[in-house]
Order: C-alpha cells, then sequence, then structure tokens
C-alpha cells in the first residue's frame, strides 16, 4: 500500500514530493506539497539559515521576512566612526537571496502563533510555517538606565545597530570639543559583540591623536573584565592610545543620564562626567519579536536546544543569533554573541530542518566563532572558539584569544598587522556567505 | 635555532591565551557540518570572495590536510589557523581535507562574490613573470595553475594572501616550511622580488 502511495504521489507532484518517501513528511490536503519554511530577519542569522536551507532542499518553500530594504552590517562599522570606511561598503540587498529561490518580503513581523505555525505581518500578511526560523538581533533596553530612552538616544547614540545612528555618532565625534573625554557607557553582560566597545574606545583613541590631540577616552563598564581585556589593554600601551577603563566595582557603573546636561553619573559615589560626545550602549535582551512570540526565558533571551538550535519553549521553531540563549553565557562553554556564531547557529538549525523535513538523520552540530577587533589600521586581534555538544550541552574544543605581544617577539608588529588585513577578508567571505 | 624558539614560544603563548583540547564534542557531525563553518572565512564553498583571504576549494585532499595538521602542531606559521584547527581531532581535519578537495576551484579574478577587483599591477606581474619563469615554473608549473599533493596552486589566488605569504617565507619569525630546493630559489630573491612573483601568479586565471 504504502509503495502505491509513495509512487503515486511521485507522479503527482513530481521532485517536491521526494520528501514524503521517508514518511516523514506529510503534507495535507489542500495545500501546497513543498514543505514550508519561513525565517524572521535577515541579518548575519537568518539569511544564512533561508540560504542553506534552500541549498539543502531545493524544493522548500522558503521566506524570508525583514523588516528593511537594506541590511546595514555591525561588524566593521566602527572604523565608520573614525572615516576609515564608507557606509556603502557596510549595506547589502536581497538581490543575491532572491537568485537562489528565496520568496523575500520586505515587512515587519508582529506576531508569532507557535501553536497555529503561524506569523503575522505588519503589512496584514500572514504565513503558515512546517519550520520557524527567529533570528531579529537584539532589542535595546533604552529604559534600563535612569534617564535614558530611545529619544535620548538621538543626543547620546547607540550606534549599535549600524545605520543612521553610526552616522549620528561620527557626527558628534567630529564635532566635539577638544579635551573633552569621549565617554563609552559599555553594558553588563550578556551583549552584541563583546569586543566591540573596546574595539570602538581603540579606534577612537587612534583617531583623537590627530583631530582631537586633547581629548581622551573614557569607558564607564558596567563589567568587572571584558573580552580579550588583556590585548586591548596591552595593545593600548603599546600604541600609545589614551584609553581609561573604569570598571564596574570601581565607579565604572553609570546610573543616571541627564541628556540636557550632557552628563552621566556613575559609582557609588555618584560621580558625574560631561562631556559633548556621549556614547550609551544600553543593556540588551533578544528582539522583541522574541517577546512576542514567546520564546523568551526570565533573562529575555531564548533557551534551545544546543544541539539543533530549537527553541526549548516551542516545537519546530529554531532560535539563532545574538536572540539565542546559548551564544552571551559567560562560561567558558558558550559561544559570543557575535555575527560569526549567528553564522554557525544558522548552519546547524538549517541542517536539522533539512533533515527533519527529509526524513534524514542531522548528525551532531559543529560551532565555529572568531571576532576581529581592529586597533588600528595595522592592529588586529582576534579570538577563535570552535566547538560541538557534548551530553546535550555546548562544549567548546577549542578557544584562545591572539598570543601576548611579549610572545610574538619580533614578529609582533607582522602579526597584529596580518590580523587586520585578515578581518577585511573575513568581512568579505561572511557577507557572501550571507547575502551572495 | 632561533626559528625553532620562537615557535616554541608561540605554541605556549596560545596554550596560555585559553583552553585548548582535543575536539571530541563532533563525532557524529557531517562532512558538510564540520566544514561548512570554514566558509565564515574561507567563502561559501571554500571559494573565498577576497581581498585576504584564501580560496582552499578543489586543493588535493593530502595538501589540505597537510596543511590543517602543520597549522595545528605549529610548524606551519598562522595567525589564527592554529587556534582553529586546534578545535578538530586529526580524523575531523582528514574529513574536512576531503571535504573541500571535492569542490571547485574559483579564481580570483572571476570570483561573482568578490566586491574590489584584486588590485594587481601589470607592471609588477611582468616583472615577477620573467622571475617565476625562471625560478619558480620548474614546479609550480603553468603560471602556478599545476597542483597536486605536494605542490599548491597559486594562480587565481587572491593577491593579498600571496603578499603576505611570499613575504612569510623570508621572514625568520614566521615557521613556514619549504621545499629545499624552492628554498634555495628564494633564499637568493628579495621580498620586492617574491612580491611581484604574488602579482604575476594572481594575474593567472584558469
Ligand atoms: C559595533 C559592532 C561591531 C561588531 N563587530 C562584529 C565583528 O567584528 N564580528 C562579528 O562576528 N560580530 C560583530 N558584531 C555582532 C553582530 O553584528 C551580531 O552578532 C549579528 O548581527 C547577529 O546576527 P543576528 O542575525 O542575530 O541579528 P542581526 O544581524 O541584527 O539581524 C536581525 C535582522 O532581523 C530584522 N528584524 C528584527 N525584528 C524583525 C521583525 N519583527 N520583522 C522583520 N525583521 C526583523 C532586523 O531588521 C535585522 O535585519 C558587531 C556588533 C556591533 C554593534
Ligand atoms: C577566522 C577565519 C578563519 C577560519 C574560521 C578558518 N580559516 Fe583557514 N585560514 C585563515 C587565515 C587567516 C589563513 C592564513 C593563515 C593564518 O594566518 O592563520 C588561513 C589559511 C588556511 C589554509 C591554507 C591555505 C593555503 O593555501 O596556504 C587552509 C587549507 C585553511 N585555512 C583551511 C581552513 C579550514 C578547513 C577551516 C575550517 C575548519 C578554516 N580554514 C577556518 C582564516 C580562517
Ligand atoms: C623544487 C620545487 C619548487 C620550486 C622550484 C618552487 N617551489 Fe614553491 N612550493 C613547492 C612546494 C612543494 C610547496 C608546498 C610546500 C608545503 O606546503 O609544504 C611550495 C609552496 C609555495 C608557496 C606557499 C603556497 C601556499 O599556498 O601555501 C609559495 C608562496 C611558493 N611556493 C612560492 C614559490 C616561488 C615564488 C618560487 C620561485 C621563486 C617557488 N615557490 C619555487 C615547490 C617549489
Amino acid at each position: 500500500m504504502s509503495q502505491f502511495t509513495r509512487r503515486t504521489f511521485l507522479k503527482l507532484t513530481g521532485g517536491a514530493a521526494a520528501v514524503t518517501a521517508s514518511g516523514l513528511y506529510l503534507p495535507s490536503i489542500g495545500r501546497a506539497a513543498a514543505p514550508r519554511v519561513v525565517v524572521v530577519g535577515g541579518g548575519y542569522g537568518g539569511a544564512v539559515a533561508a540560504k542553506y536551507v534552500k541549498k539543502g532542499l531545493p524544493s522548500a518553500d522558503v521566506t524570508l521576512i525583514e523588516m528593511n530594504e537594506k541590511y546595514i552590517s555591525c561588524p566593521l562599522s566602527n572604523p565608520v566612526l573614525v572615516g576609515h570606511r564608507d557606509m556603502k561598503v557596510q549595506t547589502w540587498g536581497y538581490e543575491g537571496l532572491k537568485k537562489h529561490g528565496i520568496n523575500v518580503v520586505i515587512d515587519e513581523v508582529t506576531g508569532i502563533d507557535a501553536a497555529a505555525k503561524k506569523v503575522t505581518t505588519k503589512g496584514g500578511k500572514s504565513f503558515e510555517y512546517d519550520k520557524l526560523v527567529v533570528s531579529p538581533g537584539v532589542e535595546l533596553k533604552f529604559g534600563a538606565i535612569e534617564g535614558f530612552s530611545a529619544e535620548a538616544a538621538e543626543k547620546m547614540p547607540h550606534a549599535w545597530k549600524a545605520g543612521p545612528q553610526t552616522l549620528l555618532l561620527k557626527k558628534q565625534l567630529e564635532s566635539m570639543t577638544d579635551g573633552d573625554p569621549f565617554i563609552i557607557v559599555a553594558p553588563p553582560n550578556p551583549f552584541r559583540c563583546p569586543p566591540g566597545p573596546y574595539e570602538r574606545a581603540s579606534l577612537v583613541a587612534h583617531w583623537m591623536k590627530k583631530h582631537k590631540p586633547k581629548s581622551k577616552v573614557i569607558i564607564l563598564d558596567a563589567k568587572d573584565a571584558f573580552a580579550k581585556q588583556p590585548l586591548f589593554v596591552s595593545g593600548w600601551k603599546e600604541l600609545g592610545l589614551n584609553v581609561e577603563w573604569k570598571k564596574g566595582a570601581e565607579g565604572g557603573k553609570v546610573t543616571k543620564i541627564d541628556v540636557a546636561g550632557m552628563t552621566v553619573t556613575a559609582g557609588d559615589m555618584g560621580d558625574t562626567y560631561k562631556s559633548s560626545c556621549i556614547n550609551v550602549i544600553p543593556p540588551q535582551v533578544a528582539g522583541h519579536i522574541a517577546h512576542v512570540g514567546g520564546l523568551v526565558n526570565d533573562k529575555g533571551w531564548c533557551p534551545v536546544n544546543p544541539a539543533t538550535c530549537e527553541s526549548t519553549l516551542h516545537k519546530d521553531v529554531y532560535v539563532i543569533g545574538d536572540a539565542c540563549a546559548i551564544a552571551g553565557l559567560t562560561d567558558k562553554d558558550a559561544l559570543p554573541k557575535s555575527g560569526y556564531a549567528a553564522n554557525s547557529e544558522a548552519k546547524v538549525a538549517a541542517a536539522n530542518i533539512v533533515a527533519a523535513l527529509s526524513g534524514k538523520e542531522a548528525g551532531d552540530p559543529s560551532y565555529a566563532n572568531t571576532c576581529y577587533s581592529i586597533l588600528t589600521p595595522d592592529y588586529g586581534i582576534s579570538v577563535a572558539h570552535i566547538g560541538g555538544v557534548s551530553e546535550g550541552k555546548l562544549k567548546i574544543t577549542s578557544t584562545a584569544i591572539s598570543p601576548p605581544s611579549a610572545d610574538l617577539g619580533a614578529g609582533k608588529d607582522t602579526f597584529r598587522k596580518q590580523e587586520a588585513i585578515y578581518a577585511e577578508g573575513w568581512y568579505q567571505s561572511i557577507m557572501a556567505d550571507t547575502f551572495a | 635555532m632561533q626559528k625553532k624558539k620562537s615557535t616554541t614560544l608561540l605554541t605556549s603563548a596560545l596554550l596560555a591565551g585559553g583552553l585548548l583540547l582535543a575536539g571530541s564534542a563532533m563525532a557524529g557531525a557531517s562532512p558538510e557540518m564540520l566544514s561548512n563553518t570554514c566558509a565564515g572565512c574561507h567563502g561559501p564553498d571554500g571559494v573565498s570572495a577576497g581581498p585576504s583571504m584564501p580560496s582552499i576549494a578543489g586543493m588535493p585532499a593530502k595538501h589540505l590536510e597537510g596543511m590543517l595538521k602543520e597549522f595545528k602542531d605549529g610548524s606551519r606559521h598562522s595567525t589564527i589557523m592554529v587556534r582553529v584547527a586546534k578545535g578538530y581531532s586529526d580524523e575531523e581535519l582528514k574529513t574536512i581535507a576531503e571535504f573541500y578537495s571535492k569542490l571547485k576551484w574559483g579564481d580570483a579574478k572571476t570570483n561573482p562574490n568578490m566586491v574590489e577587483d584584486t588590485k594587481v599591477d601589470p607592471a609588477l606581474a611582468k616583472k615577477g613573470k620573467a622571475i617565476a619563469d625562471k625560478q619558480c615554473e620548474k614546479c609550480h608549473e603553468e603560471g602556478g595553475v599545476k597542483q597536486d599533493e605536494s605542490t599548491p596552486r597559486m594562480a587565481g589566488q587572491w593577491l593579498d594572501y600571496l603578499l603576505i605569504k611570499m613575504a612569510d617565507l623570508k621572514d625568520p619569525n614566521f615557521k613556514v616550511p619549504q621545499e629545499k630546493k624552492m628554498k634555495e630559489k628564494v633564499d637568493k630573491l628579495s621580498v620586492d622580488e617574491l612580491k611581484a612573483t604574488a602579482h604575476f601568479y594572481a594575474s593567472q586565471a584558469k
């Protein structure tokens, strides 16, 4: 009987129904035979998930819903602030994904109904899915610091979502009073791009040498330690970059912001800092839509099974990228909230979706992350993570930052320069993997 | 002597920099799963979008595997590959090498993903051709197109990568395995002459 059904079905629906051979995916009467995969968010995570699902299962009907026409990359947006790069090279479109046969919809997802397996959009459309991928990035918690808000960010930019905010901060840097400090308010863990605030501090301090010689950078940090810290600290010294880092335990924790007076208040003693240029990077949680869809835990991030990236709260929903809780844990067996980790999680989710829809075994996952940071155009550093899953938990098999300068001896300058050169190569390749 | 010391230092530096364990958490991962993670740096299907990351698709499996293991044990200079390779068991590296060896090489010059053209300088490429014809063609045949189990392809590789590689060959701080006969030739050339050959090889397609 099953033989007959299978053959008839294949004849009726062609290649698209090949997946039914396993009996795992059985389309119900009255709807398209191809399995439907919907992806919410077309950034470092979502775009890759859409592409690799389509690549692994060409018969799938893949829809990517992204609210912006153009994607502006955060990675390498810090060099934009100091005029080393143009916004043009940060900006990407969805033509490449369309060419792969992905249905790209520019609209904002406003609802996820995991029970009905359906998403709805601001534009009034609705999309049913067999598998859903959610990769909305982060939501900035504007209200978490007294006196800060979305409006306040127009005067004290965060520049933590690349775009107009990046250009606003750039303009403020250029017009700031020479002699004022550039203040960065750095967020608590976990947050998008752990080395990002310190890369920004380095590049601005380097730029100041020429453009604001009387100024320096002050980082007011909610934390007592940060990513690649030994390398940043020694780099600042070697390069003569004027960066002062105040840790949370020693007066760095910002408690109040006054946009009108352009001051921030920090520490137990309530020290006040005033400047014509203040960059406030607020605390973060998973992108808003993940909250709407009931995909978050009590900390505001999305718990997933690290073997598959499937949500532990809703079946058939995969959460990847910054929103996902395996990225940004502070223990050693964790991935950071980075573009590379999002890319890697996307491939794990895609492989599992393809396998589930075609009745195959997905096998174990394999994860990779690397983050380059540029201190000056000739000085790059990096961190790498490689990992898999052991006993149901993420297991990092190798993680290390670039070697300290003392150990590189006479080869140090060349080594650091090579990493700065490779950072650009990384960007081009990962963007090709994402959008081409 | 000097060289040996600096690699030992380098390796211990990496050990100090973080936790390094042999990989085993990916025992049941498919070749695609293991290998697709490299694309974030080496480009989709191992064809880099440039300008500095090398393309790795279509190289002979033996050569790829050899390089990955040399990265892992520190006998081949790398900025980051040592830290990547250490995450995998030797068996996994072999699987990954085999995966990439079966993919198709893509020239930088004709790469559909590239954003910027390779910045080959025609005058330098000409100078480089003269040197390569005399000094390198014996092994890197057909203008660097040839590859076999031990000789890597150079034609059509990204210029910025070849420039780094050529400079590495002469850098006493970095260890790069070199064929004895090749080293004899390289020793007689200046870094600038070697860089000219990089322009030549980068300009070659096919
Ligand atoms: C200054 C800075 C520097 C960085 N540098 C690096 C670096 O060098 N290397 C690195 O690996 N990472 C870096 N990162 C981190 C990197 O940007 C993020 O980790 C990465 O973008 C995460 O990918 P994602 O898919 O989770 O989110 P995103 O890339 O932000 O993509 C989310 C997408 O979803 C869309 N979206 C959200 N909600 C909806 C909705 N409801 N409906 C439709 N669409 C929606 C958004 O418009 C967006 O396009 C940096 C970040 C910053 C801020
Ligand atoms: C963070 C980016 C990054 C990742 C991830 C990465 N590589 Fe590399 N790869 C490099 C860089 C940079 C070099 C040059 C050597 C160096 O400095 O580390 C390189 C060199 C190589 C080379 C030598 C090419 C040649 O012809 O000389 C091979 C082979 C290679 N990588 C394979 C891989 C494989 C396989 C993976 C995945 C398991 C991988 N790489 C992951 C950045 C990366
Ligand atoms: C005797 C044969 C021989 C000659 C002559 C020779 N090479 Fe090589 N070359 C090799 C082999 C074999 C390798 C691979 C070595 C390895 O990776 O262990 C190699 C590797 C290289 C590499 C590294 C490529 C990579 O992707 O890792 C460069 C660069 C290179 N050769 C440049 C040159 C240049 C320039 C010349 C001429 C001046 C030259 N070679 C002459 C045999 C030769």
